[in-house]
């Protein structure tokens, strides 16, 4: 069996490219991927420490955040659909509508 | 079988409030009904201080009901010799603003009913013997106030009306930090959670020194800045120049009062040691505010904000004859509250027959009033004698037997609030010779300057009425007002 | 029946009629006059009665009654304390106010509705100063002390609308107002070192109590007294106060303000004679209003001015002879002491009828030619035949002939003086004074009666008695009193010999007990005497050859030098009045003004720059959110790694 910690770090290695995606990236695509990848860090981890504490709970809850992510990539991607329909980009570095 | 009738004051001023709310098709029934359901209230409290009993002391007329067990909160009512006359007062004046308001055109149903509203806060306040209860109501009374400055206040209703509310709020906070203190305190000693008055105010003794410094620090602010003292006064002349008149006389009448109410209901029952320990600070802010009031009302120009700082003076008497820790002071500072009361009453309303019938308030451009309007004249000069201290009038015992505690309590100190009473009489004798007397000036529209109406002669006559009663027989009042200080001297006589 | 269990009654019938008039007089044909003279009438018999049952007596007699409870150990009270001196200003204050509200009935008849208001305020005055007079402790005094100055302050600005009577109703308050507070700070003072405000009890405890506390005590009740009877430096209220109808002057002067003040340091002699300070500094006190007031009448240009400086300066003999008293009985001499508290009483006595007189007549030469200025009369003596005479037997008794009443008072407070004298020299000082106010006194009151009834009729003779105007006296209800008060400043000096005389009836604690015979041997054998009589007599003399036969000119003599300076000084009576206005303007005026400033700038200013500072604060960290929502991921990172970190080091997470 795989020791814990080798899972842990592939996951923490997966959040900080994640991180850095979500941080670096100017296209939002590429964010909303990146976003995605962070996620899957969090279920690697949810999924062994299921198995680590031989508890299904863990197990649950990573496909509770399978879904909803899948439904938040369907929100994301309509925004971003609508986005360049009207602003013909999806730089981020265009939109900061929303600010003071 | 016994009425419940401190919650049914509060039921009717809350059912009056939405009734008249509701009456907005037709001002004339609005302010019918705002008149008749502050009527009840009022009868109802006249009931009650037939049915007081004067010497037996302690709770009158209790009611408890356990309101969210897990956390000791419950609704507890009752009354004692310092919140009878409150009572009465706050029905009093709130009938009689009612009545003073009758040509208020301008969302009269909602004004009617904030009206209302208040007398359910301010009832609430001088009745609640739970902290949660206190400090819920204590809140009540903000809103309504808020929207009468706002609403119906002068041009700079905006700045005053928030500078109000955040300025009290902010001190409601660090009171209601205080009563947190105080209920958590108690239940590390009681063993069981409980916001009753009197459940916290039984290990008061208990508490710990330092505890109670603290404690009665945040409390004492969050009273002096409602009082107000010196220096947390500077939102009440705002407040009051914009206020419309019937909330100027609740504002002076009642919502100071709260402040004195809860040194005397809560600040000093439960912390006796952190009162001794804070002695000093509330004889010097309130010497200070009374000197500071009193010279500040010399350099206005602007009648109503004259009688504002004047209401600063007066508070602190009120403060200053509290802090002797003596029962002449805190019975005659407790009188005060109420004389105070009565007098500004009278004397904001004058402000507002002023302003309506000359058309401004500023004093270098009045006068000769006296001519054109006897009746206001006479009404105006009783409030302002009754102001100054003039014997016979209400306002005298209580200010002359402060100064007697002081003396006694703390010697030559007394020498600089005493000059208060000759700058007193100093700027309300001149303001009289400056409004009242002398020719008509050209300022003053003569023509439209007639005597004052019904609505706003009656309640100042019953006003000047009670001044009067009040002032050649202060037993009436102080009969119930001295039994009940028993337990606060107790508590502070163990210091 | 016993008349003093009805004592009670004597100031609530002039207040009954006070609320009579005031809620009623209005619909009334004459406005109240005749309730008010009921009132007034009835409280003047009743007090007469009362007089009459104490001095024929001498019971004393005490009543008392709880008025309020404010602790175990503090009752104010209210109660009756009769005794000879009480009895005696029951004389005064009643009979006085009586003749003043008749001579009102046609003295204000043309004052149309507002004599509603007048009655009004009449009874209420005569009635305060009656319960004053009965009071039987220092703070129901207060009280009624207090309502007495109300209602002078209301008289005096009776013609609100004119700019000098708010104002000088304004001065009289606020002035007296400086007394009352020293008066409520020796009444602070009594109840903390002694606990209770009654005279009896206070007058008892005094050999207990702490002497520096009592000799306070007398200062600051005699501070009081200051203020009500227009001691030096309080005086200058008085002449201002002229600005009332004439009635409202003869009240103040003669009946009630004034002599309040006087009655305070009566009831206040043993607290006074505790400290020889105190009294000296009472006598002094006395001695230089006397003098100060008396210069200042010399020219004064007005009718009413003249008797304003003449009634402060007969207080100020009052006050001489008490504090003389005072300082007499300090020094153990007890029967001196006892005649000098008589002598002052009895000034006081004689004063309030021959003043009483000199107003109305005055009242009634100021309806008939309708101005105050003495110069502008003259030659009236032909008109009023009854005013001349009577306000001449004033004069007379003023100034100090015998056998007037005035003569005897005043003979007696001088004689005290000196005798005081022996103790302490500056009451030598204060009697030479003394002697140099009455040669004044004789001066400029002869000078007054000179200007206005004899010589050549002046422009506002002239006025009045050509175009037809009313050339006969004044009516019946205004002649009456002054025959009235005129026979008694004549002969309210023979209550020397009366029983076992004046002082054998108002004196403290010794009667001083003479027949006829000694008391004349006594009073003529003294040089003393002939020294006053020679001084009243020079006086008059010096009137009438400056005044009626224009021997020597008084505009010449004032015309330039030192005595010209003399003379405008006086007429700006000593810059009093701009030294009030300074203190009161410049100095509280100004203080406020900055004070204001402060409250705005400072005290408000930190208030709004708080408020100011979240305001701006809130500026600068909203520049945060500048939309880019990969700069709030960055920040949130960075502050989780930051959070996860310190958790770390600080071992949380270990």
């Amino acid at each position: 069996m795989i020791p814990l910690e080798f899972v842990l770090m592939i996951s923490s290695v997966l959040f900080v490219i994640g991180a850095a995606g979500v941080i670096l990236k100017k296209n939002a695509i590429m964010i909303l991927m990146s976003i995605e990848i962070m996620l899957n860090a969090a279920n690697i981890n949810l999924v062994a420490f299921s198995s680590y504490f031989g508890d299904a709970t863990g197990q649950g809850f990573a496909l509770f955040s399978i879904g909803i992510a899948a439904a938040e990539v369907t929100i994301g991607l309509a925004i971003l659909l609508n986005l360049n329909k009207l602003r013909k980009t999806v730089n981020v570095d265009d939109i900061n509508l929303l600010r003071w | 079988m016994e009425i419940p009738i401190l919650s049914l004051m509060l039921l009717v001023s809350l059912v009056g409030a939405l009734v008249t709310f509701f009456m907005g098709k037709n001002p004339k029934m609005a302010k019918m009904s705002a008149l008749v359901f502050s009527a009840i209230p009022l009868a109802l409290s006249l009931f009650m201080l037939t049915e007081y009993v004067q010497t037996a002391g302690g709770y009158q007329f209790e009611e408890s009901f356990t309101w969210i067990e897990s956390l000791g909160i419950s609704y507890m009512l009752g009354v004692d010799g310092i919140s009878v006359p409150m009572v009465f007062l706050s029905t009093l004046l709130v009938f009689l603003a009612v009545i003073f308001s009758w040509d208020i055109d301008h969302r009269t149903n909602q004004f009617m009913a904030l009206l209302l509203v208040l007398e359910l806060g301010v009832l609430g306040v001088f009745t609640a013997l739970d902290y949660f209860l206190f400090y819920i109501f204590w809140e009540v009374v903000l809103i309504p106030m808020y929207f009468l400055i706002s609403v119906w206040g002068g041009p700079r209703r905006a700045y005053s009306a928030i500078k109000f509310f955040i300025y009290t709020h902010i001190a409601s906070l660090a009171m209601l930090l205080g009563i947190f203190a105080l209920y958590f305190e108690a239940a590390s000693i009681n063993g069981s959670y409980s916001f009753s008055m009197i459940d916290i105010n039984a290990v008061s003794p208990m508490f710990g020194q330092t505890f109670q410094v603290i404690v009665f620090g945040a409390l004492f602010f969050g009273f002096a800045v409602k009082m107000p003292s010196f220096p947390f006064h500077t939102w009440l002349p705002d407040a009051h120049v914009e206020a419309p008149t019937a909330g100027s006389v609740l504002l002076a009448g009642l919502l100071l009062k709260m402040g004195s109410y809860g040194i005397i209901r809560i600040a000093f029952p439960a912390l006796p040691d952190g009162a001794s320990e804070w002695q000093w600070v509330m004889v010097i802010l309130a010497i200070l505010s009374i000197v500071y009031g009193a010279i500040m009302c010399l350099a206005q120009k602007d009648l109503k904000k004259m009688v504002a700082y004047s209401s600063i003076s007066h508070m602190g008497i009120v403060m200053l004859g509290f802090a002797t820790f003596t029962e002449i002071g805190i019975a005659a500072g407790v009188f005060q509250m109420f004389a105070h009361g009565l007098i500004t009453a009278v004397l904001f309303m004058m402000c507002g027959v002023v302003q309506h019938k000359a058309g401004t308030r500023n004093i270098p451009r009045l006068g000769g009033l006296a001519s054109k309007m006897p009746l206001g004249a006479t009404f105006m000069m009783i409030g302002f004698m009754a102001s100054l201290g003039l014997p016979g009038m209400v306002g005298f015992v209580a200010e002359f037997s402060v100064m007697t505690a002081t003396f006694d309590a703390f010697g030559w100190l007394l020498l600089i609030p005493v000059t208060s009473i000759a700058f007193t009489a100093a700027y309300y004798i001149w303001a009289m010779q400056r409004t009242l007397f002398g020719p008509l000036t050209k300022e003053v529209d003569a023509d439209h300057l007639h005597d004052v109406y019904w609505y706003e002669a009656l309640p100042m006559a019953v006003l000047c009425g009670l001044i009067v009663l009040f002032g050649m027989f202060p037993a009436l009042v102080m009969d119930y007002i001295r039994p009940a200080l028993g337990t606060v001297l107790g508590l502070l006589g163990g210091i | 029946m016993d008349i003093l269990e009805f004592a009670w009654l004597i100031p609530v019938l002039p207040l009954l009629a006070f609320v009579i008039v005031g809620f009623l007089g209005s619909k009334m044909k004459d406005k109240g006059g005749i309730v008010a003279l009921a009132g007034v009438g009835g409280g003047m018999v009743l007090a007469l009665w009362t007089a009459f049952e104490l001095l024929t007596t001498g019971r004393i007699y005490r009543a008392n009654q709880d008025w309020v409870v404010l602790s175990s150990e503090y009752t104010l009270e209210m109660g009756i304390y009769l005794d000879n001196v009480a009895a005696m200003m029951l004389i005064v204050v009643s009979l006085i106010s009586f003749l003043v509200v008749v001579y009102s009935l046609g003295y204000m008849h043309d004052q149309g509705p507002r004599r509603h208001r007048y009655f009004t305020e009449i009874c209420l005055f005569v009635g305060v100063m009656l319960g004053l007079v009965l009071a039987n402790n220092f703070f129901q005094m207060f009280v009624f002390w207090e309502l007495v100055g109300l209602c002078s302050y209301l008289l005096i600005g009776f013609w609100y609308e004119r700019p000098a009577a708010a104002r000088a109703a304004k001065k009289a308050f606020l002035v007296t107002r400086v007394g009352d507070v020293m008066f409520m700070v020796g009444l602070f003072i009594l109840f903390t070192e002694l606990r209770t405000f009654n005279y009896e009890s206070v007058w008892g405890m005094l050999d207990s109590a702490d002497p520096t506390m009592m000799a306070f005590a007398a200062f600051f009740l005699f501070g009081g007294a200051i203020g009500k009877s227009a001691q030096f430096p309080l005086h200058d209220w008085l002449p201002d106060a002229m600005e009332g109808p004439t009635t409202v002057s003869a009240l103040i002067h003669a009946a009630t303000m004034v002599n309040a003040g006087v009655y305070l340091v009566a009831r206040s002699f043993p607290i006074i004679a505790t400290s020889a300070e105190v009294s000296l500094f009472v006598g002094a006190i006395g001695g230089i209003t006397a003098f100060v007031a008396a210069t200042m009448a010399l020219c004064a240009p007005k009718i009413k001015g003249v008797l304003a400086y003449s009634t402060v300066s007969q207080l100020g003999y009052m006050i001489l002879g008490l504090g003389a008293g005072a300082f007499l009985w300090h020094h153990g001499h007890h029967v001196a002491a006892s005649v000098a508290f008589g002598a002052g009483l009895f000034h006081l006595m004689n004063h309030a009828f021959f003043k009483g007189q000199l107003f109305l007549g005055a009242g009634a030469v100021i309806h008939f030619v309708h101005t105050e200025e003495l110069a502008k009369m003259g030659g009236l003596g032909k008109y009023m035949k009854v005013s001349m005479i009577t306000m001449l037997i004033s004069c007379l008794s003023i100034a100090g002939i015998p056998p007037l009443s005035g003569f005897w008072s005043k003979d007696e407070v001088l004689a005290m003086t000196f005798e005081a004298g022996d103790a302490g020299l500056t009451f030598m000082v204060l009697w030479i004074l003394g002697v140099l106010t009455a040669f004044m006194t004789a001066f400029y009151m002869f000078r007054m009666w000179f200007m206005v009834f004899k010589g050549q009729p002046n422009e506002g003779t002239k006025h009045a008695t050509e175009h037809g105007g009313h050339k006969h006296e004044a009516p019946v209800s205004m002649l009456l009193p002054l025959v009235v008060l005129a026979a008694l400043a004549f002969g309210s000096g023979f209550s020397l010999f009366i029983g076992d005389g004046f002082f054998g009836a108002i004196y403290y604690d010794h009667a001083h007990v003479l027949s006829i015979g000694e008391r004349l041997t006594e009073v003529f054998t003294s040089p003393l005497t002939y020294i006053s009589i020679v001084a009243a007599v020079s006086g008059i003399m010096l009137a009438y050859f400056s005044f009626n036969k224009t021997k020597v000119s008084a505009e010449k003599v004032v015309s330039k030098g030192f005595p010209k300076a003399m003379h405008q000084l006086l007429l700006d009576r000593y810059k009093f009045p701009v030294a009030y206005d300074k203190i009161g303007y410049v100095g509280v005026y100004g203080t406020s003004l900055l004070l204001d400033k402060f409250d705005r700038y400072v005290i408000d200013g930190i208030v709004n720059g708080i408020s100011a500072f979240l305001i701006k604060s809130g500026g600068v960290v909203r520049k945060l959110q500048n939309g880019f929502v990969q700069s709030y991921a960055t920040l949130l990172l960075i502050g989780v790694s930051f959070i996860m970190i310190l958790l770390y080091v600080v071992g949380v997470l270990r």
